[in-house]
């Protein structure tokens, strides 16, 4: 049953416009709870973390974090790989956006530790175009897995998004959110 | 029996197109090419180069049974799957793109052999004997005259209706077989530009055979404002070339400047010493709302579908030229020109004028006629200023901005008579005015931008139309062995994240005496980047098509003289016949000819069609982020696919292990990346040790700037040997091979994929 379902009107076949949409989660401890839930996650880190300030550390610093916390793999793209480094952290794999799509399509792929495909995979950090047209991709070629976006941004095409969000003091405390809530479970 | 004969009255028919009879070269195993033809050739690439389907939603909406979701494996009611659709789409994108190039094609031959007659020879000049390689290798037709070029272009126009005609509902089923044809449409296309290109050369008499072709102004400031300004925008220079000859004729030539947005405005330089380039096809909205022509020409292609709405904002007279937008004006081609004029100056109407030299006489009438009483100049600061103050900061510009700018600051700045912020947005700007559409407050975001545009004039190279003969006899050897370590080709739109972006690239490919090659609008916006002394790209580097060149070839429809020149290489160096010989040339080039193309700004369907072309050719793509919107790539992957060749040599089937080129159209989320990725997709199989050596030596030098140190983490794919290993970097790479445990393999003496699959051509055929 699309996650629509409830909204979608009758005689849908006619009226339908929209797509099937992502779970919009406001509360980072459900966010927590879903990652938590996940055997395999991966987090894949894009170009726009080395970019944006939050609260005086870099975004990547959280992204960074959010690994460390449940010893996430990581995915650097585009050149992100650099900033890590400079960071102390080292990459588990490294490949651009659609490069990382591309693989996790296919279900028999061992993913970036060699243990399997992913279940969950967080993306962080990317153009909001490329971002929602690689989620797409992934939403209808890998029903194997899950995806996530971490993101001030909508992404309709991930499983679970956050809101549009407009200060980024209410980013800040939602990613210290999901950080307090991932180190405590 | 029946069907035999069939098929041969078939061949009949078409040799008889092809002049057959005239032997400069065997009629190869595919003359004028059908959808099924080539299937083979597309299926290898397709193996490998795996489509990658983003779909832009998760519909069906073409035909009455639908609605229909394709989420979650469903099918359409037609049976249609969510792949397959994507794939349908791109190749109607690819025959919306081929169409409009095909037709622009046929309508300036249908003007030119008016002019000249059908036997009007085609010479391309002393250096080019060569003079259409792409209609040669697709066709088996060597065209003498305009006249022949009408037998290429007819052909094309046939294939495109049976492409088309699968797309309709309840057809193919295939994502694959929708790939084959969009494949079929790209190639097709560079037919359709080069059939166009040529004409234009012949019939306008453009410069060929020459490299050194004129520095033209470009930008704002090169338009002399105390003249009359027309305006040319679009690509067919059908109605350009007739108001130069119109000026002439009345020495009118000194008293009313020429300008023009996207390729027109570079076809018109190649007809028009005195003619300038306002810049890119992302600039128009800016220029048009900036008022600066007295009268905009329209003709095709890349022009805004609101013009008459603009053109009456801003106070310019409007003409349509071509058939293709009438934009619901009245047509008054056959209206007195007097009266045309007399409603355009004292009514302020627009007309559609369908007879060039009517609207050449009307425009230039016009130009002449309002231009005293229209105010030419930009908005003051102050201006500016007053009008940034109704912003209330409220966000709505950001989220409607494709490239997701926060204009809002950039405006809200200017309020306070700070200029800074709405200059570098100004830079990255795409110019679709989306921001102001969502503006409550109907603040003119595009306007107040003035006080943040460059006031420089800078240099644009006049497009040169094909590379010569003589240069491909230069630089074959180098090329294919791998001592030039590639040809980059930056083509296409101006839909940037970045506009600066290109000039970067191109300056560091061009340092690095890579060939740099430039086309469209992409060659105007390369040119509007100095470097500390002052010069544009054009003037810091030469125009040869040779190591370290930066060459214009001219614009969309000269991309065909990119391909054309991969082609070159094959047959002029590499003596391979090209004659109905697709095949040997796609693959001659996929496997020795390290040539990538760049369409960092692509926005149109002409940029899906041209770049499918390439691809079918053999030549990568790389595309710019927001490409991903063109809903297919072609990927590998390089671990798990196979890298399988014949060595035509030895005639056995080597597994090589080497992703060489790795993906055939691919997008880079930033220009740091595609630096990167730019030399390692010019490596190739064929590369000698000391190539391979000078490659990898870019391709390691780029990462370590690019991606903070290190070395690539699939470096150890394209070292095949010792030898391959740069000098520079021999302890480096030695100690990270040791530390991997790789091992050398053989390099392959004749790498071809013919033979590996199934294939009329024999493997004798790409030995030369």
């Amino acid at each position: 049953m699309s996650q629509l379902a409830p909204m979608l009107p009758m005689h849908r076949v006619n009226v339908l416009t929209g797509t099937r949409t992502a779970r919009m989660v406001e509360d980072p401890a459900e966010l927590a709870k879903q990652i938590l839930k996940a055997q395999r996650p991966l987090l894949v880190l894009g170009p726009r973390l080395m970019k944006i300030n939050l609260g005086g550390r870099l975004l990547l610093e959280y992204a960074l974090e959010i690994a460390k916390a449940r010893n996430i793999p990581t995915c650097a793209t585009a050149t992100v790989k650099s900033k890590m480094i400079e960071l102390g952290a080292t990459p588990d794999s490294v490949y651009d956006i659609v490069e990382i799509i591309h693989a996790l399509k296919d279900p028999e792929w061992k993913g970036v530790r060699k243990e399997g495909n992913h279940d969950l995979v967080l993306f962080f950090g990317f153009r909001t175009d490329l971002g929602n047209q690689g989620l797409s991709v992934l939403k209808h070629f890998a029903p194997h897995l899950k995806t996530m976006t971490l993101c001030k941004y909508y992404y309709p095409h991930a499983d679970f998004s956050l809101p549009n969000i407009r200060k980024d003091e209410q980013w800040k405390a939602f990613l210290e959110g999901l950080i307090e809530n991932l180190k405590k479970e | 029996m029946a069907e035999l004969k069939e098929i041969n009255k078939k061949l009949e028919e078409i040799y008889h197109k092809i002049k057959a009879e005239i032997q400069w070269e065997p009629v190869g195993h595919t003359p004028m090419p059908e959808i099924a033809d080539l299937r083979n050739w597309d299926m290898k690439l397709l193996q490998t180069y795996k489509p990658w389907y983003a779909p832009f939603c998760d519909l069906c909406c073409f035909c009455t049974y639908g609605k229909c979701d394709l989420t979650e494996d469903r099918r359409g009611a037609c049976g249609i799957d969510i792949a397959t659709q994507q794939a349908r789409f791109v190749l109607l994108a690819c025959l919306m793109g081929c169409s409009a190039h095909a037709s622009h094609a046929g309508h300036i031959l249908e003007v030119l052999i008016e002019k000249h007659g059908p036997d009007k020879k085609i010479n391309l000049g002393t250096s080019i004997e060569l003079e259409a390689p792409n209609i040669r290798t697709v066709l088996g037709l060597k065209p003498e005259t305009l006249g022949d070029l009408k037998i290429a272009i007819e052909y094309v126009y046939k294939e495109i209706a049976h492409l088309l005609d699968s797309t309709a509902m309840g057809q193919e089923g295939s994502p694959l077989d929708y790939e084959s044809k969009s494949l079929h449409a790209g190639m097709l296309d560079h037919v359709g530009m080069e059939v166009a290109d040529i004409a234009q050369i012949v019939g306008f008499n453009y410069p060929t055979s020459v490299a050194d072709t004129p520095l033209v102004d470009l930008g704002w400031n090169s338009v002399d404002k105390t003249k009359p300004i027309i305006c040319f925008i679009g690509h067919n220079p059908a109605t350009s070339t007739v108001v130069v000859d119109y000026l002439q004729e009345n020495n009118l030539y000194d008293k009313v400047e020429l300008c023009g947005i996207c390729c027109t405005a570079l076809e018109t330089t190649r007809y028009s010493a005195r003619a300038k380039v306002i810049g890119p096809f992302s600039r128009q909205l800016f220029y048009i709302r900036s008022g600066i022509a007295d009268v905009i020409m329209t003709d095709e292609q890349c022009i805004r579908t609101d013009m008459p709405q603009e053109a009456t904002k801003a106070g310019s007279a409007l003409i349509a030229a071509l058939d293709k937008a009438m934009y619901g004006l009245e047509d008054a081609s056959d209206m007195p020109t007097d009266e045309i004029v007399k409603k355009m100056v004292e009514e302020k109407k627009h007309f559609a004028i369908l007879d060039p030299r009517k609207a050449a006489e009307v425009a230039v009438k016009v130009a002449m006629a309002i231009a005293p009483q229209r105010r030419k100049q930009w908005l003051t600061e102050q201006e500016a200023q007053e009008l940034a103050k109704k912003c209330s900061l409220c966000g709505m510009c950001e989220t409607a901005c494709p490239n997701l700018f926060d204009i809002g600051k950039g405006v809200s700045e200017v309020a306070k008579g700070n200029y800074e912020v709405i200059q570098e947005l100004f830079n990255y700007c795409v110019g679709c005015g989306k921001c102001e559409e969502e503006c409550p407050r109907h603040i003119p975001i595009l306007k107040i931008m003035q006080v943040g545009a460059s006031k420089e004039t800078y240099k644009v190279r006049a497009g040169r139309g094909p590379i010569m003969d003589t240069e491909i006899r230069t630089v074959g050897a180098p090329i294919t062995l791998g001592t030039i370590p590639g040809v980059v080709a930056l083509v296409g739109c101006s839909n940037f994240p970045d506009i600066r972006d290109l000039a970067e690239i191109v300056d560091e490919f061009a340092r690095r005496k890579y060939i740099v090659v430039v086309s469209g609008c992409t060659s105007m916006a390369v040119g509007m980047w100095k470097d500390a002394d002052g010069k544009t790209i054009y003037e810091k580097y030469p125009p040869a098509f040779d190591a370290g060149g930066v060459v214009n070839v001219g614009s969309c429809v000269a991309n065909s003289h990119i391909s054309g020149a991969a082609i070159k290489i094959a047959n002029i160096f590499a003596a391979l016949p090209l004659r109905a010989n697709y095949e040997v040339m796609a693959d001659y080039v996929l496997n020795r000819v390290g040539a990538v193309g760049i369409a960092w700004g692509a926005y149109s369907q002409k940029a899906a069609s041209i770049a499918t072309g390439f691809n079918r050719l053999g030549v990568p793509v790389i595309l710019g982020p927001h490409s991903s919107k063109y809903r297919r790539l072609y990927l590998s992957r390089k671990e798990e696919a196979e890298w399988k060749v014949m060595d035509a040599r030895k005639r056995e089937i080597v597994e090589t292990g080497e992703p060489s080129p790795e993906h055939l159209a691919y997008v880079c989320e930033t220009k740091e990346k595609a630096m990167v990725m730019i030399p390692k997709l010019c490596i190739r199989k064929n590369d000698t040790p000391q190539g391979r050596a000078i490659k990898l030596n870019h391709y390691i030098s780029l990462y370590k700037k690019y991606m903070g140190g290190g070395l690539p983490e699939d470096l150890h794919l394209y070292v095949r040997r010792d030898a391959d290993i740069p000098l520079v970097y021999k302890k480096e790479v030695k100690a990270y091979l040791t530390q991997i445990g790789w091992k050398p393999k053989e390099p392959v003496g004749l790498p071809t994929l013919i033979g590996t699959y199934p294939t009329k051509v024999p493997v004798d055929s790409v030995i030369h």
